[in-house]
């Protein structure tokens, strides 16, 4: 599989009176993979996001974003170009006075004829279904279709990569579901990759791979469902557990005996049913 | 002390083309000692609705009491500052206000504003600290070293120190991690239980508003479309979600669950402990409970 992401030997810290907040860091991303990256404040999590559009430069080891080392400053904006990163609060990243002017400030900010930031508006407030919002101001907006609008600014640029930084922390859960789902439809149609930094673990089972980060390492990564096995891990770096997982703990403490497989609710429901329908 | 609206309408920006009726004819009571959560969509009215309870928003029209104090519309400038000593207001995100050079000095800001004494403060300063559960080896570090989760718990004692009888929190757990978020909420469970002291709550979690309330009021459109125990309010799962409001995890996972067995029945589970009785009940052939 194309690695787009490949970072090696990342470490970095604020100052040097500072400890490190990132350890030496190694993974990669594949091309067109949903990546959820866990942990608990202050695990480095953030930190090793800006690492990967070069907002933060490494202090040892190298990042390479479709084989551009952020570090070289010849290419810098090559790599920006490449990801799009949306942030946590709605009212933080919009600069425009209406929805339209909004989305084509980066477009206009990397010089694209007006013909093309003419089609390429539309098509981005369309594939976060905010069209019909196109000349409203950002006051008359929910903070779900704020960071929809967000989305689209980046989406118009053409990324390759689009990093959430608990994007959806700050929304109500309707919001939440919004920018779920337009963000799925980008990964799955258009074949964006998304790396999401999140707290929401009912959001992170559905991704093809997590990586947990405790105290500025990767301490597991892997498969959703293999690594919610670990539960006694989770719960000691301060990480909950999905309620799947949860009530099918709870049911087996009490006398039910569940398999130890189900992660998703849906699951769990077909498995208790089997059970009703089978007595 | 007893917090209760009477007709109350908040019009902002009024006689503009802005003007925006932000709460409707709202009545409400909140009992004195009382855990009351505040639900809402976005826009409902719920910040509106607690920026009334210490006068940081004054009533278009209507009557507010708050024990003693009673704000009316139209009526001049009360003595708010007395007001706020009552009601404390930890606003979203309180760690951004944190601004001293240690953690102790800004907890006492809070106090020394009130016209408390330095040894007094720093009394009051100390016992809020320990309340949060923040180590004395921390005190006179900087507030801007600390975790998230921390910063915050800082900034809720310098509310604490105060010593208010009523405390409003706007959406205390948003942005912390589920460690974070399970400390922040047992610390107010706790001051609720053990100091008696009347908590409001604004909250998006569902759950959270089931687990620790005692009242839940349901906000939509600036009015109130229901108050009453959490029981009762998310046994009405259609009529939440006609105003964009789900029912806790634990009641999504039974009603999935009961629509498979093909039993039509809403059942009110908050707990895990709870919802696995419910389930074990389920299984066994579906006997009447709860």
């Amino acid at each position: 599989m194309e690695k787009i992401i490949e970072v090696s030997g990342l470490s970095y810290r604020y100052t040097e009176e500072h400890p490190w907040v990132l350890k030496d860091i190694n993974f990669t991303v594949n091309k067109g993979e949903w990546l959820s990256i866990v942990g608990h404040n202050g695990s480095g999590k953030s930190t090793l996001a800006k690492c990967l559009n070069g907002l933060i430069l490494p202090q040892r080891g190298i990042v390479r974003v479709g084989g551009y080392n952020t570090a070289d400053e010849k290419t810098i904006w090559d790599v920006r170009r490449l990801v799009g990163m949306v942030f946590q609060n709605p009212d933080n990243q919009f600069v425009g006075a209406t929805v339209q002017d909004d989305v084509a400030f980066g477009m206009e900010n990397h010089g694209l004829p007006r013909e093309e930031m003419i089609k390429r508006l539309s098509e981005a407030l369309r594939l976060v279904k905010m069209d019909s919002f196109a000349k409203s101001e950002p006051h008359r907006l929910s903070g779900g279709q704020k960071q929809r609008v967000a989305i689209a600014g980046i989406v118009a640029l053409q990324p390759l990569i689009i990093i959430m930084d608990e994007a959806t922390s700050m929304l109500d859960p309707e919001g939440r579901k919004e920018i779920i789902q337009t963000v799925r439809a980008l990964n799955k149609e258009h074949h964006l990759t998304v790396i999401s930094i999140t707290h929401d673990l009912e959001e992170a089972i559905h991704s093809d791979r997590l990586l947990v980060m405790n105290d500025g390492q990767i301490i597991r990564e892997g498969q959703p469902r293999d690594i919610f096995k670990s539960t006694d891990l989770l719960k000691k770096i301060g990480l909950d557990l999905p309620f799947a997982i949860k009530l099918r703990n709870a049911l087996r403490a009490k006398g039910v005996p569940l398999k130890d497989t189900a992660l998703f609710q849906e699951e769990l429901v077909d498995e208790l049913w089997t059970f009703h329908s089978n007595m | 002390m007893d917090i209760s609206f009477e007709h109350v309408t908040h019009v902002y920006s009024p006689k503009t083309p802005f003007e925006k009726r932000a709460l409707d004819d709202v009545s409400i009571h909140i009992p004195s000692g009382s855990f009351t959560s505040i639900i809402g969509h976005t826009g409902s009215g719920k910040s509106t609705l607690v920026q009334h309870i210490n006068g940081i928003l004054k009533p278009s029209n209507g009557t507010i009491s708050i024990g003693d104090f009673v704000i009316k519309a139209n009526e001049k400038k009360q003595n708010l500052k007395a007001l706020r000593e009552k009601v404390g207001f930890v606003f979203q995100y309180p760690e951004h206000q944190l601004f001293e050079e240690t953690i102790i000095k800004d907890v006492c800001f809070g106090p020394m504003n009130f016209g408390v004494s330095d040894s007094e403060a720093t009394k009051r300063a100390e016992e809020s600290l320990k309340l949060v559960g923040l180590p004395s080896s921390f005190w006179h570090r900087s507030p801007f070293d600390l975790s998230g989760g921390q910063m915050r718990r800082v900034a809720i004692a310098g509310v604490l120190a105060i010593r208010p009888q009523a405390i409003i929190l706007d959406e205390p757990t948003a942005g912390l991690d589920p460690r974070g978020r399970e400390e922040i909420l047992s610390l107010f469970k706790d001051l609720h239980k053990n100091l008696n002291m009347t908590i409001i709550m604004v909250t998006h979690n569902m759950s959270d508003a089931a687990n620790y309330s005692d009242q839940v009021i349901v906000m939509d459109g600036g009015k109130p479309l229901m108050a009453d125990t959490p029981q009762n309010v998310f046994a009405q799962a259609e009529r939440l979600r006609k105003v964009g409001l789900d029912i806790p995890e634990s009641m999504e996972f039974l009603k999935m669950l009961t629509e498979k067995t093909g039993e039509r029945r809403t059942i009110t589970a908050f707990t895990l402990d709870e919802t696995a009785d419910a389930i074990i009940d389920i299984l066994n052939g579906g006997k009447e409970h709860v």
